[in-house]
């Protein structure tokens, strides 16, 4: 009897199903991870956006987008976006050139370079909880080395984490070095990948340090620094210990980050329902963001 | 004026030196190669001319200039790298253009120099692509132009070639000896190749452990090597060496090895005799063998031998005989096709002999 044509797509068909079964074989321990740790939370937020919370943290009324209106179009949020921004530049930036910069002394071919080098990148396995203390203890207005430094100088002491103008910059400072170890490293793995070559070549061809610099050392550092950009950025966004030790926030909402006000209003108010909204829009921001940076700042970066 | 000189120069790197007291003189508008084993010190003594390394001791000069205290892009010089060393960011334009940005040089000018030199070369069709997307060869042209739109005084080429396929290394070698001749300008070529040595340096000069063991025409370097290594280095295969021991017979002299004499001219005779002691290294290259008969003419040596391997290569034969206690190498023609065991003579003619020194292995001159 010949074979219907039927029986060759339903075979076709039971060969892709197969297939796809042997793929979800491999893949079920992250499915189920990012399931549980991912997907679910990210969807249970959007709909908890839609629902707003009584005063005991219980899910309440519908509201549909209302709540979404009203919370990103609300000054609490455009605060700490405002404030999640000023951190990121606080950070970040100061955080490039610092971290090129020690890269750049711990790349030099001297005697027991490989101490400092050890020293520059310790930051890394420090946790955020014992850096915290240890800049709480630093910045102590009574007894901190900073008071003692100002004293010194003949300066008026300064409570830095109270003071609404200097605290977002101490936090900051806090942050800087917490993650000056990982910048180090990256920047020193890529400048040790550059060819000594490319140096004497420039150097015969008359380039002057800060030539070589812009010419040689920066273009072949920029997949590098596109790392540490998104890598900053992303640090950047989601701090929360060194802000929960050292300023809870304030004062004055002074360092209160999206994510810190997240927490604030889920663990504290228990308004999961505006937290939710919160935590949605941070979302949609680091993707957006995330997207915009791959899209443009990929094109400037060579790639060897 | 662009001739390039050390004097007396020593470089030590740590425990290791690396040049060895060399003083040699590049004359303006030479073609010199730089030829030696890997580690003889040859790029080192190449980059002490760039102005990459310092010497430990000694003077450069190029042209007139002493330029020990000159810094690299002041030395008018300019230096073409084993890999290139092109800016991998840059385009080929870019990268033939930014010695002369560095410099100031008129955004005009630049692009004439540029486009000339990408003309010379062939590649104007390659000016806008990044290194990345060339091939070997087309990189190595991309090299020679960033060299070329400087207009040096001196080109200072480290192993330029070593990097591309044998067919593309060879059309490359004729390519720079025109360039050479074009540019009128003093090249300095480092290779551990003696066939580019040899086909492309108006004089060669061959170091060892640092240390400068002859510096010469290429045919004088062929003809008349100073020393054991030097004859052994230049020459493929290498040439055979006879350990022997001098004798009187008649009123000359006699040398003789294991299982063979060699009997010498008068000349020759005489400058042995002029040896301390009676022991002599002799050395014959394998193109000056011959297949011999027992009846040979008194002014050849001939030597009873077995045939070891034999490597047709078509034009010759390059053939393996082992000899009492020697293996002997020779380049023979195609017929007749000898076959391993065999057992044949060999003969060549004594005025193709060299002599050496067995303790310092310096040539003796003979002529």
């Amino acid at each position: 009897m010949p074979r219907l044509p039927v029986a060759g797509l339903l075979a076709r068909g039971l060969t892709q199903l197969k297939n796809l079964g042997f793929g979800l074989l491999f893949l079920w321990p992250s499915i189920l991870l990012f399931s549980a740790f991912v997907f679910y939370p990210l969807i249970k937020s959007v709909y908890l956006g839609f629902y707003e919370s009584d005063p005991l943290g219980n899910q309440g009324d519908f509201v549909g987008f209302d709540q979404y209106r009203s919370v990103w179009g609300g000054s609490d949020f455009r605060h700490s976006l405002w404030i999640t921004f000023q951190f990121t530049v606080y950070t970040v930036v100061p955080g490039i050139v610092l971290g090129l910069g020690l890269a750049m002394l711990a790349n030099q071919k001297l005697p027991a370079i490989s101490i400092f080098r050890t020293i520059f990148a310790s930051t890394v396995a420090t946790s955020v909880a014992v850096a915290s203390m240890m800049w709480l203890t630093l910045l102590n207005p009574t007894t901190g080395l900073v008071t003692w430094l100002l004293d010194q100088a003949g300066q008026p002491r300064l409570n830095l984490l109270n003071d609404p103008d200097w605290a977002l910059p101490a936090v900051s400072l806090t942050t800087i070095w917490l993650n000056l170890g990982l910048a180090t490293i990256v920047f020193l793995a890529g400048l040790q990948s550059i060819p000594e070559r490319l140096y004497e070549s420039a150097r015969i061809d008359g380039a002057s340090r800060l030539g070589t610099f812009l010419h040689v050392t920066l273009p072949m550092l920029s997949p590098t620094l596109l790392f540490v950009t998104v890598i900053g950025m992303i640090l950047a966004f989601e701090s929360f210990g060194q802000i929960h030790i050292l300023t809870r926030g304030g004062p004055l909402d002074a360092t209160n980050v999206i994510v810190y006000s997240i927490y604030q209003e889920a663990f504290q108010s228990f308004n999961y329902g505006v937290a939710a909204v919160q935590a949605v829009g941070l979302f949609i921001l680091v993707l957006g963001l995330t997207a915009l940076q791959l899209r443009f700042l990929e094109r400037r970066v060579f790639y060897q | 004026m662009s001739r390039v000189v050390f004097d007396r120069v020593t470089k030590h790197f740590g425990e290791v030196v690396a040049v060895d007291d060399l003083s040699l003189e590049i004359y303006d508008k030479e073609f010199l190669v730089l030829l030696g084993p890997s580690g003889c010190g040859k790029s080192t003594a190449l980059r002490i001319v760039a102005g990459l390394e310092d010497p430990t001791r000694g003077t450069i000069i190029i042209g007139d200039r002493v330029v020990n205290n000159i810094e690299a892009k002041n030395r008018d010089i300019a230096m073409v790298f084993q890999d290139y060393a092109l800016y991998p960011h840059m385009s080929v334009y870019d990268n033939m253009a930014f010695s002369m940005r560095m410099r100031h040089i008129h955004r005009q000018e630049r692009h004439r120099r540029v486009l000339e030199a990408a003309q010379t070369l062939g590649m104007t069709d390659l000016l806008r692509r990044k290194p990345a997307q060339l091939s070997g060869g087309q990189r190595q042209r991309v090299a020679l132009g960033r060299a070329i739109v400087r207009q040096p005084s001196v080109f200072l080429m480290d192993e330029p070639l070593s990097n591309l396929d044998a067919k593309l290394r060879v059309q490359t070698r004729r390519e720079l000896i025109k360039l050479h001749r074009r540019l009128q300008t003093t090249f300095i070529y480092v290779t551990h190749d003696q066939v580019e040595a040899m086909t492309m340096g108006e004089r060669i000069a061959i170091l060892l452990d640092g240390a400068l063991q002859q510096v010469d025409r290429p045919q004088d370097v062929y003809d008349r090597p100073a020393s054991v290594f030097v004859a052994s280095f230049i020459g493929s295969p290498a040439m055979n060496f006879f350990q022997a021991e001098l004798a009187s017979q008649g009123d000359g002299l006699v040398a003789r090895s294991a299982g063979v004499e060699f009997p010498l001219s008068p000349a020759q005779g005489r400058a042995l005799a002029k040896l301390p002691t009676r022991n002599v290294t002799i050395g014959v290259r394998p193109e000056h063998m011959l297949l011999g008969e027992a009846s040979a003419k008194t002014d050849h040596c001939v030597l009873a031998v077995v045939v070891d391997t034999v490597e047709s290569l078509g034009a010759e034969q390059q053939v393996t005989f082992s000899n009492a206690d020697s293996t002997i190498q020779a380049r023979l023609d195609p017929s007749p096709a000898l076959h391993e065991g065999e057992q044949v003579l060999l003969m060549f003619a004594c005025d193709h002999l060299h002599f050496f020194d067995p303790e310092t292995g310096l040539r003796i001159e003979d002529k």
